[in-house]
């Protein structure tokens, strides 16, 4: 379980994120909405501990994050916004590197990065330098090495960003099944269908502040509106050039 | 203490590199270049040694001097020619590189013992005539010697007399150390090759890490940034190192081959010489990529590290003009200083007067100190914030 309580970051006089609090429970996919520039990436940065709170506190696990940053990234894996790859691997050897990074070696490596290969269908690709990649398969090899560790809780940054239909539904596919398992699944998104066909509760962000909170029922109930669409416009309170999607 | 992280690290980043053709081509130019431009310059000497032995002398007025002209035609390696018509041209010209000329009144004053005049042109601002110009005018010096000493004995005194002064020459630079002076860019090279070695992966791993997006995903995984930064170091250090060491060995390597007898110097070469030298540039090679990781870590952008890194390269560039300017041999008060320390240790070990063990140890740690030093710097850079999302 990931908990954020009242975090606050400001880059000079830009306020990115001001008193967000959210909770992303086991078991279970908490998307976080907002269109580009609200701070959801700022806000998941802090969660993973790569960029230090103003003030708020972070758990994961109930282990915080600003006192031991490291034991919470045992139990946290994380798809950043940013997920380059080293062009001179394969596919295969991105797996194992992170693995290695976690301590974890040999035999159950192997068996390890051989499940997650399968479960993203990545086996034909396995032994090929990634440079040269699709999109899709470029998210999926971050995806993989991001979970190597099989951590409890998951950090997902728009991972569906510019992916094909087919990448995308791989995609959502590897969500659910890390919810069957009973991980906390935390992933951002600006796209309104993906949120809504995959969360059970929705943390709508703008402008640095949380609006709205709550499983989609709730976000239209108290939008007034019957369109999650029409709910997240009134909300966020954004303007019609800037509607998400 | 747990080391995983910092090994796969290492581990990485040595594979990741010896896949990357710029890593390995910076290491095999930089290893061949200087060892290549050594043997090109040892080459060119050897030639124009040889060439100054083997004269040829055009000369005018032959007919006026023809004991002088036999005498010259009898020493080794000298080929008379008829001289031009105008030899101030001829040389300015460049037909000729010099003529000698003998005067109208070289036979006159001659028979009356008085100095008869002979004139060598020539053109001092010519490099390869130099050389068999100094020869020439050493055999007409033996020349005039020696008929002033026949013309002595004839009037029964000792050629002695003549002689005011007996010139004994003393050199105090062993044979070794003026071979030294020659081989004294090797140093320089080596240097380079610590420089220029590391430099793609150093620069690859840091500034291109963050480049290419893959920092953030890297430095989400619980491994402590000291084992992040010395992973990429140490495996830039073993690029340097092979580039340095694989330039140092060819060098020598080459040197085998350099006749050392022909430029009137000697040249020993032990595994005592090997060793020392490895042993003193291998410091360099732990130092260079940490210079290059702070400064990679610190470049907005691959391409602005790169930029500040040509400059870097130049660093090996310094002992030398140093040395122009203030004559220094290895001691303990250069020594502490990185770079300059290792170039008069390297400088004086080939000039057959190792260092003791002491300069190398002073040299050696004061070099990782400082190298340790800077991957402290580069692991604080690591932890901010500003520099892992960029600027």
């Amino acid at each position: 379980m990931i908990t954020a309580g009242n975090l606050r970051k400001a880059f000079g006089a830009v306020v990115a994120v001001d008193d967000v609090s959210f909770t992303a429970p086991d078991g279970a996919v908490t998307g976080m909405l907002g269109p580009n520039g609200a701070g959801k990436t700022t806000a998941l940065r802090m969660v993973s501990g790569l960029m230090k709170p103003d003030s708020g506190t972070i758990t994961v696990d109930g282990r915080e994050v600003a006192q031991d940053a490291d034991a919470a990234r045992r139990r946290l894996g994380v798809l950043p916004d940013t997920h380059g790859l080293y062009p001179r691997l394969t596919a295969r050897e991105h797996i194992l590197y992170f693995g290695r990074l976690h301590g974890i070696n040999g035999a159950e490596l192997d068996m390890r990065a051989g499940r997650l290969m399968e479960w993203l269908g990545m086996q034909d690709i396995a032994s090929r330098r990634v440079e040269g990649f699709s999109r899709g398969e470029r998210t999926k090899v971050a995806l993989a090495r991001a979970v190597i560790h099989d951590p409890p809780n998951v950090i997902l940054d728009e991972p569906t960003n510019g992916l094909d239909v087919m990448s995308t539904r791989a995609v959502r596919e590897f969500i659910r099944r890390l919810r069957a398992e009973g991980r906390a699944v935390l992933f951002s998104s600006h796209i309104m269908q993906e949120v809504s066909a995959l969360c059970d509760t929705i943390v709508i962000i703008s402008h640095g502040r949380v609006v709205a909170e709550g499983t989609p029922d709730d976000i239209r109930r108290q939008s007034g509106r019957e369109n999650l669409e029409d709910a997240f416009v009134a909300l966020a309170g954004v303007e019609e050039k800037e509607l998400p999607q | 203490m747990n080391l995983h992280g910092g090994r796969a690290v290492f581990a990485k980043e040595l594979m990741d590199g010896l896949r990357d053709r710029r890593a390995i081509f910076s290491v095999v130019v930089s290893a061949v270049l200087g060892p290549a431009l050594v043997l090109f310059m040892f080459n060119r000497m050897a030639v124009r040694q040889r060439a100054a032995q083997e004269i040829k002398v055009p000369v005018v007025g032959a007919e006026r001097a023809q004991a002088l002209v036999d005498w010259l035609r009898q020493q080794p390696g000298v080929e008379i020619t008829a001289g031009p018509k105008d030899p101030r041209a001829a040389v300015q010209n460049r037909e000729e590189e010099y003529v000698l000329v003998i005067p109208g009144d070289f036979a006159e004053k001659f028979s009356k013992a008085m100095p008869a005049p002979v004139k060598i042109i020539s053109d001092s601002s010519r490099q390869t005539a130099r050389p068999k110009v100094q020869r020439l005018r050493q055999l007409l010096a033996r020349y005039s010697e020696e008929i002033g000493s026949l013309r002595l004995i004839s009037r029964g005194l000792s050629p002695l007399a003549a002689r005011t002064l007996r010139i004994d020459e003393v050199e105090i630079s062993s044979a070794q150390q003026r071979a030294a002076t020659i081989l004294s860019f090797i140093p320089m090279f080596i240097l380079m090759g610590a420089f220029v070695g590391g430099m793609q992966v150093a620069t690859d791993s840091t500034a291109g890490e963050r480049e290419r997006g893959s920092l953030e995903p890297l430095l989400l995984n619980p491994v402590p940034r000291w084992q992040i930064v010395g992973g990429k170091w140490l495996a830039s250090v073993m690029f340097a190192g092979v580039s340095a060491s694989l330039t140092l060995l060819l060098c020598l390597f080459g040197l085998q081959y350099v006749d050392f007898q022909e430029f009137g110097l000697r040249f020993r070469m032990g595994p005592e010489i090997v060793g020392g030298l490895l042993a003193c540039i291998l410091p360099v090679a732990l130092l260079a990529p940490a210079v290059q990781v702070v400064v990679a870590t610190f470049a907005r952008s691959f391409k602005e590290a790169q930029s500040y890194l040509t400059l870097v390269v130049l660093l090996p560039l310094l002992p030398g003009f140093a040395i122009t300017f203030y004559p220094m041999t290895s001691s303990v008060w250069t020594s502490p200083i990185p770079i300059i320390g290792q170039y008069l240790i390297a400088n004086d070990t080939l000039g057959g007067k190792p260092p003791g063990l002491l300069l190398h140890l002073i040299a050696g740690f004061s070099t990782l100190a400082l190298a340790l030093l800077l991957v402290m710097v580069a692991t604080r850079l690591f932890e901010r914030e500003r520099i892992i999302f960029g600027r």
